[in-house]
């Protein structure tokens, strides 16, 4: 990860209103040049939507998104190349009619780039680990395996040289052993190419072997957001620390079942949006004062690089 | 559970509440017989857990569909499977149905399928025991279902509710609850968390423990996740290609894995907080064998990485590999 470079992408303050639904409710995020970003969160928590905004798939209804290349060219946002979406089901993602080399050229043709379409189609077989590249070109999505399939969807991401690389929990639906071969392939094209990484999932293993930095949705909000380590080893907010410890694999900690559900985004609580199901408020230990503005201050996130959570107990920047 | 850890359980005149011996599921289709599940035997005593792990194909949820007789007619099943002293492959149609949902019970994944959409789920879970005649009245039934709904943590207004109406983590739960209708000595689930959130999957795993520890209830779980099983279960089975390729105390096969397989899968769910694994995602190269077309040998060794020239020869059988613990490896 290159700190210090301009962000690739850059959400400011977005919201993504659904009628009266909150899915998406003041987002800031920053996506830096050559990191993998894990944007962890159970359902209902907004992230799929909030990433189908950063793509253009879905307009916002309120706040910016600033995409670096964009900005330089001016270009239309659907029309970008430069991010590029990897969904969580290869066999779904695929034209079962078309072969693997039109699969891959697709976007090439699309947006006619079709001069050396061969080369780059190979390349991008090859960069998936598809190899040799030729032998899977005449081939059909049936004619290969799971893994494979998935190797093919990025492949088609990866032939349009994209600079974000829009990741919709890229390995849920494939088997275990596979699972690790697509998260190595995944961070080799960040350290070989210098790509970005925006990876949605509710799979805190992912974040620890792929990402660099992880952020926490609740409720439509980015609650926690800090480095791969800072959150997964050592989480302040009271809502990250009980989803780690229910992690199965995570034994060291005390297990904190919350109860209930994630609320619905059409009655989003007052104050902290946490603060029903928070156990640190819920056990009375906190200070008064800090108790009364988790029932009635809506805590925001401080922005800028390094560790922050919305948290009236927990951070002190908390705004 | 197998001959090899026989050892470690006190042997009172073997009273298993079940008992698989060799049972084999071969599917006919159109290109031939597929063999599904081949020789796996276990033994569960009454609050027995026994995990069942494996990837897609391996054959963990043909046996779950063996143990209750649900397979697809055509379908070849050899060996045996006793239910609390009988031979459920030699049950009469009615005698079947007594032991389904009385004496075993399943819950599936899919919560929103395995209910139907235009019935209430009260009256999806007082339905079985109406049927069994495990109560006697509408009024009962609906007395224990909301004793039951109140068990998995639903109010009992939800009794009323539609599937639709419900969360998928309160469907899971309704599910349970249904198994539960008729109280089953044992309840096999199948992938019963596997499209459940985090703290969902947590909910629905600890009410699984307490009903085991309150009601000495059989439990079978099934799912691709070793370290959910390794959590809920006591022992653990590996699958591959329809074999139990290894099997013991839960914790020792997840900590200490002694087949090439296990250790892949094992890796597979990093532990967060071992550096080991940080930025080092483990895999394994090549694809599950398809059960039609099984390598020759040793079904695992195309994709081994310690496979030598004697496992492409023959496949080796579970051996014993430490107290209460077995695999099929030659180099164990």
């Amino acid at each position: 990860m290159r700190t210090g470079l301009s962000p690739i992408v850059s959400v400011e303050d977005v919201s993504v209103f659904f009628g009266s639904a909150r899915a998406v409710d003041g987002v800031s995020l920053d996506v830096l040049p050559g990191e993998v970003l894990a944007l962890v969160g159970e359902s209902g928590s907004g992230k799929t939507t909030l990433i189908r905004a950063i793509q253009g798939l879905q307009s916002v209804s309120g706040g910016s998104i600033h995409h670096r290349e964009k900005a330089e060219e001016s270009k239309d946002l659907r029309s970008d190349s430069g991010v590029q979406m990897i969904f969580q089901d290869p066999t779904g993602a695929l034209n079962p009619r078309q072969t693997v080399y039109d699969i891959v050229a697709e976007g090439l043709r699309i947006r006619r780039e079709g001069t050396d379409e061969e080369k780059r189609v190979s390349d991008a077989l090859a960069r998936a680990g598809l190899r040799p590249p030729e032998r899977f070109f005449p081939m059909y999505p049936h004619q290969i395996s799971g893994g494979q399939r998935q190797r093919v969807v990025i492949a088609g991401a990866m032939v349009m040289n994209p600079v974000l690389l829009l990741a919709d929990e890229p390995v849920a639906s494939l088997d275990a052993s596979i699972r690790g071969e697509i998260l190595m392939l995944m961070r080799q094209l960040v350290d070989d190419t210098g790509l970005s990484i925006l990876a949605v999932t509710h799979d805190l293993g992912l974040a620890w072997n792929i990402a660099d930095r992880v952020a926490v949705m609740y409720l439509g909000r980015i609650v926690e957001i800090g480095t791969t380590e800072e959150i997964l080893e050592n989480p302040q907010h009271p809502y990250t620390r009980a989803l780690l410890s229910v992690v199965p694999e995570t034994r060291r900690m005390e297990q904190q079942i919350l109860q209930g559900e994630i609320p619905d985004s059409k009655r989003i609580p007052a104050g902290c949006r946490f603060h029903p199901r928070c156990p640190l408020f819920r056990s009375g230990d906190l200070d008064e004062t800090i108790a009364a503005r988790c029932t009635t201050e809506d805590p925001h996130l401080t922005l800028g690089a390094g560790w922050h959570a919305a948290c009236w107990a927990v951070d002190p920047q908390t705004k | 559970m197998m001959e090899a850890d026989n050892n470690d359980r006190p042997m009172m005149g073997a009273e298993f509440i079940l008992s698989v011996r060799d049972l084999n599921v071969t599917y006919q289709t159109t290109r031939g017989p597929v063999p599904a599940v081949r020789g796996v035997s276990f033994d569960l005593a009454a609050g027995d857990s026994l995990g069942l792990a494996g990837e897609s194909g391996c054959g963990k949820s043909t046996i779950a569909a063996a143990l209750l007789r649900l397979l697809p007619p055509g379908t070849t099943t050899t060996g045996e499977v006793t239910i609390d002293g009988k031979d459920l492959f030699s049950l009469s149609p009615g005698g079947l149905r007594a032991v389904r949902w009385t004496k075993e019970a399943i819950v599936f994944q899919g919560a929103l399928h395995a209910l139907n959409p235009v019935q209430t789920v009260g009256r999806q879970v007082c339905e079985p025991m109406l049927v069994h005649e495990t109560e006697s009245s509408q009024k009962a039934a609906t007395e224990k279902g909301r004793n039951l709904f109140e068990r998995v943590g639903l109010t009992a207004d939800k009794l009323d509710y539609y599937p639709h109406q419900l969360s998928g983590g309160q469907r899971q739960r309704v599910l349970i609850a249904m198994a539960l209708a008729c109280d089953p000595d044992v309840l096999i689930a199948d992938e019963p968390t596997t499209a459940l959130d985090l703290m969902v999957q947590a909910q629905v795993l600890a009410l699984i423990e307490e009903l085991r520890r309150e009601s000495a209830l059989t439990l079978i779980f099934i799912t691709h996740d070793l370290s959910v099983l390794a959590y809920v279960c006591e022992r653990l089975a590996i699958m591959y290609a329809g074999r139990i390729v290894e099997e013991g105390r839960s914790s020792e096969v997840f900590d200490n894995p002694v087949h090439p397989y296990t250790r892949a899968l094992a890796a597979a769910f990093p532990r967060i907080g071992d550096r080991s694994s940080r930025l080092a995602p483990s895999g394994l190269g090549g694809d599950p064998p398809t059960p039609g077309a099984l390598p020759v040998g040793c079904p695992f060794h195309p994709r081994c990485p310690l496979a030598e020239d004697r496992c492409r020869d023959a496949e080796p059988g579970l051996r014993p590999a430490g107290p209460g613990r077995a695999a099929a490896c030659v180099l164990v």
